[in-house]
């Protein structure tokens, strides 16, 4: 770890990221049950709690949508990478979110005083045999437990004390919780509202999360396609981002990260030996590749961290053929020097 | 993310997405017709 690192809690970019998030979560319901009453004036509390309960089911979806597309957006574009580092935020509050419509659905059915059914509705078997009519509140209940897993698990102590794999394995399984949410409005909302837009909004937000996750997959494998003979094509020194780096794909898809610091160019391992931040994200400061996620720094000619730390990083050789450079794709051991001045 | 995560990625979204993409459209197709309006009683 850096001798000068601070570890990053409450900052003024953190406060702003979630104030912003705060307030476009209390105008999208606010936004969506003025308008909902509006086209359609709730005659009594039931109605109103079935606004509220499409007002949170909505606004959950919409912020799922958008946590999913922030990971493709910032590999396809560096421009969406302050999105990712609070995205822990942006989480735990769509948990809270899905939490509360969850909670609405409950007292809907006190209102209605039914809610000795909810249970039978849930427990019988027999419509679970059907495709129309499957009980959707399982499918949403579900979806909220992996929310509630993922919230609960989203700090760094747990990072720590599940690691960094078992911990990214836990987390992926937003995925699945998505198509869920997804199956989940398709055989509950979408049965009885039958306005066009309906699928139009819900099918299109998944169709479109789902082509941005294809397209940075393709554009990775696309990259490390490009490998000859061990050895991976990178560009012209000028195209790697001075103190930054241009992220390239190994054929087996390890991920390669190349650093320029002025006329030196290193290249080592997007894996950061710490919690696997992507080193590759991140800056070089003070002549140290600096990891965007805790600031471990390592030195660019080496990949080892400056004393008194001992993290090593795995290196990769590097070469300038034709102007331009060329990373070998088979990793050194870590902590051998490789980078190269041009 | 370690390569294994990269690799269950790649493939777990195409999946997901036709399971998904067929089951949303048959909830579509499928879903029943709305109801017809209570006619009123002649008085």
């Amino acid at each position: 770890m850096s001798v000068a690192f601070r570890a990053v809690q409450w900052n003024r970019t953190k406060l702003v990221y979630d104030a912003i998030l705060l307030g476009g979560v209390i105008l999208f319901i606010a936004g969506f049950m003025g308008i909902g009453a509006l086209v359609e004036q709730p005659k009594d509390e039931s109605e109103w709690i079935g606004l509220r309960i499409r007002a949170f089911g909505s606004c959950a979806f919409l912020m799922l949508t958008v946590i999913l597309a922030i990971g493709p957006l910032a590999r396809l574009d560096r421009r969406f990478l302050p999105l990712l580092y609070n995205r822990r935020h942006f989480g735990v509050l769509t948990f809270f979110i899905a939490a509360l419509h969850a909670c609405f659905m409950v007292e809907w059915y006190i209102a209605q005083d039914v809610l000795g059914t909810l249970m039978p509705e849930l427990m019988t078997p027999e419509p679970y045999g059907k495709f129309i009519g499957f009980p959707f509140k399982i499918l949403g209940i579900a979806a909220l437990i992996v929310l509630f897993l993922m919230a609960a698990t989203s700090h760094d102590y747990w990072l720590v004390f599940l690691r960094p794999p078992v911990w990214k394995a836990l987390h992926m399984l937003l995925y699945p919780a998505y198509g869920l949410v997804m199956m989940h409005v398709a055989l509950g909302a979408m049965q009885s509202n039958r306005h066009v837009l309906m699928p139009i909004l819900f099918g299109g937000a998944f169709a479109g999360v789902t082509f941005l996750h294809i397209l940075a997959a393709w554009r990775e494998r696309d990259v490390g396609g490009k490998a000859e003979r061990g050895w991976i094509t990178v560009g012209p020194p000028q195209s790697i981002p001075d103190q930054a780096a241009l992220i390239v794909a190994a054929p087996g898809g390890e991920r390669i990260a190349v650093f320029r610091d002025g006329a030196q160019i290193g290249a080592v391992t997007n894996l950061c030996a710490h919690q696997n931040g992507p080193l590759g994200e991140g800056r070089i400061v003070n002549g140290c590749i600096t990891c965007p996620w805790h600031g471990y720094e390592y030195r660019l000619e080496d990949g080892c961290a400056p004393p008194p730390f001992t993290e090593k990083l795995a290196t990769h050789r590097v070469r300038l053929r034709d102007g331009v450079i060329e990373v070998e794709a088979r990793p050194l051991a870590p902590g051998t020097r490789a980078a190269i001045t041009v | 993310m370690t390569r294994t995560h990269r690799r269950i990625h790649r493939v777990l979204w195409p999946v997901m997405a036709l399971v998904v993409m067929l089951g949303f459209t048959f909830a579509l197709v499928l879903r029943p017709p709305p109801e017809a309006p209570a006619v009123e009683q002649p008085k």
